[in-house]
């Protein structure tokens, strides 16, 4: 009963799936948002707050919402969790010092209640950038090992370059069909 | 069912609601989410909660549904000022112009405008910092419909932050949008401009204006709508220009506007030629004209609706009060009609007094004896009074006013009659001994009075003109019967008037005196009249005859000017017409909370007094220094003021300082090397010579610095100072200027001075001889002698000053210039110079530049010679000159100076030692000061 239904919303074009992309600040965020949109990198500023588009990607449609990383805005983080569908977390590669902080955000945030059946892809990102941490180091720093009941998968990607984000997507949109 | 279903939350509610639907996947359940949000809010119901819900709303492309998102985050961004930073980057991105947001974009400048000004209402300090940068932009923007709203969102968040507004150069910004090609543009950065001028924390304007930007704003002033006109003419009324041919076109430039059809525009302009009237020469033809021209527009202003008529009337009535000729010749449109709201007929009524004179006094009487006929009570009082005004105004006309008055009283009307009998008392003041035969008449009507003040009036004229009234005991009499019952006004003027016809009939008055002194001083609680009461009492019993010339001395002319606004006063509202502070007749700062430390406005001086602004140039840095008023009054309180000052010795400051000089001299010269080699001997013949010669004249020769206004008149409650400091024969004067700017006369001056750095005190009591009549002005000296007591002051010379008149006691502060404390006997031994310059340590020089001294070497000795500094030695080292030269000071502390000259630079080097080296900073301003006299 539930996969007929599910066959017939995928006919008439399903609705659309929330995706909030998170992280601390700078990690590139805002820069992963348009390249996923537009397919181009455009210049960022610090996002004072967030920014919501329309992503298309393989007919499916998503409303991706990015929001700031500064501290300042995280704290707001969770007026955005409710019937969110997935979680894109990216991290800074490049930025050993505060690996632990995004560490600590993450692990707050997957405590979530409303955040509990999301799907979560972490993105670490940056990784054209010399002396940057391996994809295994950045799962191991992260403390992915320990995730438990939780659909995830880790990528490693460059926003500037356009690694690694299709792959990333590939996975999120089957995950996102099969979970249905 | 289990009952747990009660305790699950349920989660109901209106709000709850709104939330789901405004997060509703569909664009229009969304948009009349918010549409109930907003109708919600502007009812009054709180829904700050769906703060975060109704933001995450605001990425839209549907301009109404943005809007409304705007509308509510102007309402609650305050409310959430934390939340309030998720709206900002939504600005960022509707403002940027970077690649990022090249796409969504919005190429829409209603869109970017309506961003810029949301922005600029929410009133959220945090976020401030996060809308530079795109106010910066649309600062820039090709559109000029976002430059005019970013000028005005400038001025918003000058009010929120002014420091940031200041730091991130947003003031030059604005400056360079006064320049701007859309005269829209132009309008709104000087009305942004104005706004922050006027919440200027100094009180001194942020941004200047100069000739430039004013013959822009003169430019853009045809062009732009008629509200921008106003912000360009209020602009314009507080730039003083440079001379009064500046001023006369822009009187020229502004004229036009006169004819405009809104009255705000209109007003506006007259408050600019009124202002730059002031600058130009009252008699050239141009302010002839331009006094013609003004007339219309203003009569103009009368034919609109009563409220604006109200506005008007009242601005006129500040404008006929400075300049009568204006409107002199348009006594007619004053005339009141009968349909004139009452408000409108009292202000006619005002303003037909200020205008009557000579040649339109019949009219003017025909038509007040008019208005004491009509219905309206309030409005026949003020026309009765107003022709006993006419009487006291127009002198001529006298008898023409009374005699009109003789027929209203006529007339018996109750409240005519006590009007009457009111203004002819003041009539009875400007014209003594001239209408007395028309008391019978009065008293005539004595049992209808039944308003205090007609009452006292009454009796007032019957006690003066007791010796003419047969019956006048009789009368005084009939009123002491009911004693206690009367107003206190009455009892005062019924004790006064007995006391004088006892004064004047003492032989069959005796009890009666008797009776009203007993009644005022025994039976009466009030304090006044009991005080006067028993003085009336002790005079009469003490001396008679002191007690006639007192109660019966001859009392002063009154005259029409006592309605008046005073002058400083006027000149500020004149500075305001056309805002409140014009219609209420009282300075912004009486009503607008948190203006009190704004600017005051003031006419601007006529430009020719060449003497007069150069001395106000003087004043502007010695404004700096001298402290808030507050922090003076605590140290003056304990003042004694005019009693006899304490005078106690100065301690010596640096006794060891003479000793050492003597004692330590000789062994240095000895042992080390001279510092000016040979040129010895002639220098201190040279110099010898010349402090004979001056030690003569130098009482007049002395530098006197300009007089620097020491207590405006504004604060002295139109007492006005003006002062210096001079050295004459070895003592110290204090030279000021009083002038009287007030109404009444002043009186019973004395000084007192702050316990200061060197014990200034004044050696006699201050001398001024009879009181400083309304607009006069008086030369006041006083000698000063430093054996006051000594408190140290920062900076070091400056004085407290407390100066009494009849009025008050005002508090302020001076800088002494500091030659004023060099001694005669200034003048060192050459040796002991070179040994004390060697023993001050090097910590104790101190350097300065002299700019600008295009003096040689011997003027220099010669100028600072006449001021007690005595050179020591001159030589010349390498094409420069070098001076040596010391000075005293009153309480002892020696100075020695090194000064450098080079033939030809303006420059001068100035070395200074002293053992108290903080001397330092005023001997320099000193020198400073001599050296450019």
């Amino acid at each position: 009963m539930g996969g007929l239904l599910s066959y017939f919303r995928n006919l008439l074009g399903s609705r659309e799936m929330r995706i909030l992309i998170l992280g601390l600040d700078g990690a590139g965020k805002t820069t992963i948002l348009y390249r996923l949109q537009v397919g181009e990198v455009v210049t960022t500023i610090p996002t004072i707050g967030f920014n919501v588009e329309q992503v298309t990607y393989k007919n499916l449609k998503f409303q991706v919402w990015d929001l700031g990383g500064q501290t300042s805005i995280r704290p707001y983080w969770r007026c955005y969790y409710s019937n969110t569908d997935a979680i894109i977390y990216v991290v800074d590669s490049a930025d050993r010092d505060r690996i632990g902080i995004s560490k600590d955000e993450l692990l707050y945030m997957l405590r979530e209640d409303e955040l509990q059946g999301a799907i979560l892809v972490v993105l670490a990102n940056k990784q054209d950038m010399a002396g940057c941490l391996s994809v295994a180091e950045v799962h191991q720093a992260l403390g992915l090992d320990a995730l438990k009941n939780r659909t995830f998968q880790i990528f490693k990607t460059s926003a500037t370059k356009g690694e690694g984000l299709d792959q990333a997507m590939d996975w999120l949109s089957n995950a996102l069909q099969s979970r249905k | 069912m289990t009952d747990s279903k009660y305790f699950t939350t349920t989660k109901k509610g209106e709000i709850f609601e709104l939330k789901s639907e405004l997060n509703n996947d569909k664009k229009e359940k969304k948009k009349e989410a918010v549409k109930k949000v907003i109708a919600s809010m502007t009812v009054g119901k709180d829904v700050s909660a769906l703060f975060p819900d109704v933001v995450n709303c605001m990425q839209t492309d549907n301009l109404e549904l943005k809007k409304l998102v705007y509308l509510y985050l102007m309402n609650y961004a305050k409310s959430q000022p934390d939340m309030a930073i998720m709206a900002v980057n939504t600005f960022v991105k509707e403002l940027a112009t970077s690649p990022m947001t090249k796409d969504c974009e919005d190429p829409n400048p209603l869109i970017r405008a309506l961003a810029v000004r949301t922005m600029g209402c929410i009133r959220v300090d945090k976020i401030t910092e996060y809308l530079c940068e795109p106010l910066r932009k649309c600062l820039k923007d090709e559109d000029p419909y976002v430059r005019k709203t970013a000028a005005v969102c400038v001025a918003k968040l000058y009010d929120i932050n002014a420091a940031l507004v200041e730091d991130q150069g947003f003031l030059d910004q604005l400056k360079d949008l006064l320049s701007d090609s859309n005269p829209m543009v132009v309008a709104n950065a000087v009305a942004a401009l104005s706004e922050i001028n006027e919440a200027s924390p100094s009180g001194q304007p942020l941004v200047e204006m100069n000739a430039q930007t004013i013959n822009k704003l003169l430019t853009a002033l045809n062009e732009c709508t008629e509200w921008g006109q106003v912000f360009i003419l209020d602009s314009l009324a507080n730039y003083s220009p440079k001379d009064d041919r500046e001023a006369q076109s822009i009187c020229e430039r502004i004229t036009p506007r006169l004819a405009h059809a809104n009255a705000a525009v209109v007003l506006s302009a007259v408050k600019v030629l009124m202002k730059l009237m002031e600058m130009l020469q009252s008699e050239s033809d141009f302010v002839g004209t331009l006094t013609k021209k003004l007339a219309p527009p203003l009569v103009t202003l009368l034919s609109s609706e009563p409220e604006v008529q109200y506005v008007a009337l009242r601005n006129i009535n500040l404008i006929v009060q400075k300049r009568p000729d204006i409107l002199k010749h348009e006594m007619k449109v004053f005339f009141v009609k009968y349909n004139d709201p009452i408000y409108v007929k009292l202000e006619k009524l005002d303003i037909m007094i200020r205008l009557a004179s000579q040649a339109n006094i019949a009219q003017v009487l025909s038509e007040l004896k008019e208005y004491a006929t009509e219905v309206d009570v309030d409005f026949v009082r003020k026309a009765v009074r107003a022709i006993g005004r006419c009487a006291i105004k127009v002198e001529p006309s006298a008898e023409r006013c009374v005699s009109t008055l003789l027929d209203l009283i006529q007339t018996k009307v109750n409240y005519v009659v006590q009007e009457a009998i009111v203004v002819i008392k003041d009539i009875f003041r400007k014209y003594p001994n001239k209408y007395e035969s028309i008391i019978s008449t009065l008293c005539e009507n004595l049992d209808t009075l039944d308003e205090p003040e007609a009452r006292a009036s009454m009796i007032w004229i019957i006690g003066e003109y007791a010796e003419r009234i047969d019956n006048a005991d009789e009368l005084l009499e009939s009123f002491l019967e009911g004693f206690h019952d009367e107003n206190t006004q009455v009892q005062l003027q019924l004790l006064t008037a007995i006391v004088k016809l006892f004064l004047k009939r003492p032989t069959d008055t005796q009890e009666l005196v008797q009776q009203v002194l007993s009644l005022a001083t025994q039976d009466s609680d009030n304090p006044d009249l009991r005080d006067r009461g028993f003085i009336y009492w002790r005079l009469l019993s003490t001396d008679p005859a002191a007690a006639k010339e007192v109660v019966l001395a001859e009392k002063p002319l009154i005259s029409e000017e006592t309605d008046l606004l005073e002058p400083t006063l006027l000149d500020e509202l004149i500075c305001h017409i056309s805002s409140l502070a014009s219609v209420y007749h009282k300075p912004p700062t009486a009503f607008v909370e948190g203006r009190a430390a704004g600017a005051r406005k003031s006419l601007p001086a006529r430009s020719n007094s060449s003497e007069d602004s150069t001395q106000r140039v003087s004043n502007q840095p010695q404004a700096q220094v001298i402290p808030a008023q507050d922090s003076l009054i605590g140290d003056l309180l304990s003042m004694d003021i005019g009693g006899p000052a304490i005078v106690t010795p100065a301690p010596a400051s640096q006794p060891g300082l003479g000793l050492d000089l003597l004692g330590g001299g000789l062994d240095s010269i000895l042992g080390g090397p001279d510092p000016a080699p040979g040129s010895s001997a002639v220098s201190q013949s040279t110099t010898g010579l010349l402090g004979d010669i001056f030690g003569f004249n130098q009482g007049p020769t002395c530098y006197v610095p300009p007089k620097v206004n020491w207590l405006p008149a504004e604060k002295g409650k139109g007492f006005d100072i003006w002062g210096t400091f001079s050295r004459k024969n070895g003592q110290i004067s204090m030279d000021m200027t009083f002038s009287n700017k007030a109404m009444q006369p002043m009186g019973g001056f004395a000084i007192q001075l702050n316990k200061n750095s060197f014990g200034l005190t004044p050696s006699a009591p201050l001398q001024v001889p009879g009181p400083l009549g309304p607009g006069a002005s008086i030369e006041v000296s006083i000698v000063l002698s430093t054996a006051g007591a000594v408190q140290r002051m920062e900076p070091l010379n400056n004085l407290q000053v407390a100066i009494k008149n009849n009025i008050d006691v005002f508090y302020f502060a001076c800088i002494v210039p500091m030659h004023v404390y060099f001694t005669e006997d200034g003048q060192l031994d050459k040796r002991v110079f070179l040994s004390t310059w060697k023993d001050i340590p090097a910590q104790n020089e101190v350097q300065y530049t002299l700019n600008g001294v295009m003096l040689t070497a011997d003027q220099v000795v010669q100028k600072m010679q006449q001021n007690n500094v005595f050179t020591i030695a001159k030589r010349n080292v390498e094409g420069q000159d070098m001076l040596y030269q010391s000075l005293k000071l009153t309480n002892n502390v020696w100075v020695l100076n090194e000064l450098k000259i080079q033939p030809g630079n303006p420059d001068v080097t100035l070395s200074l030692k002293s053992r108290s080296v903080e001397v330092a900073p005023g001997v320099f301003q000193v020198y400073n000061a001599i050296l450019h006299s």
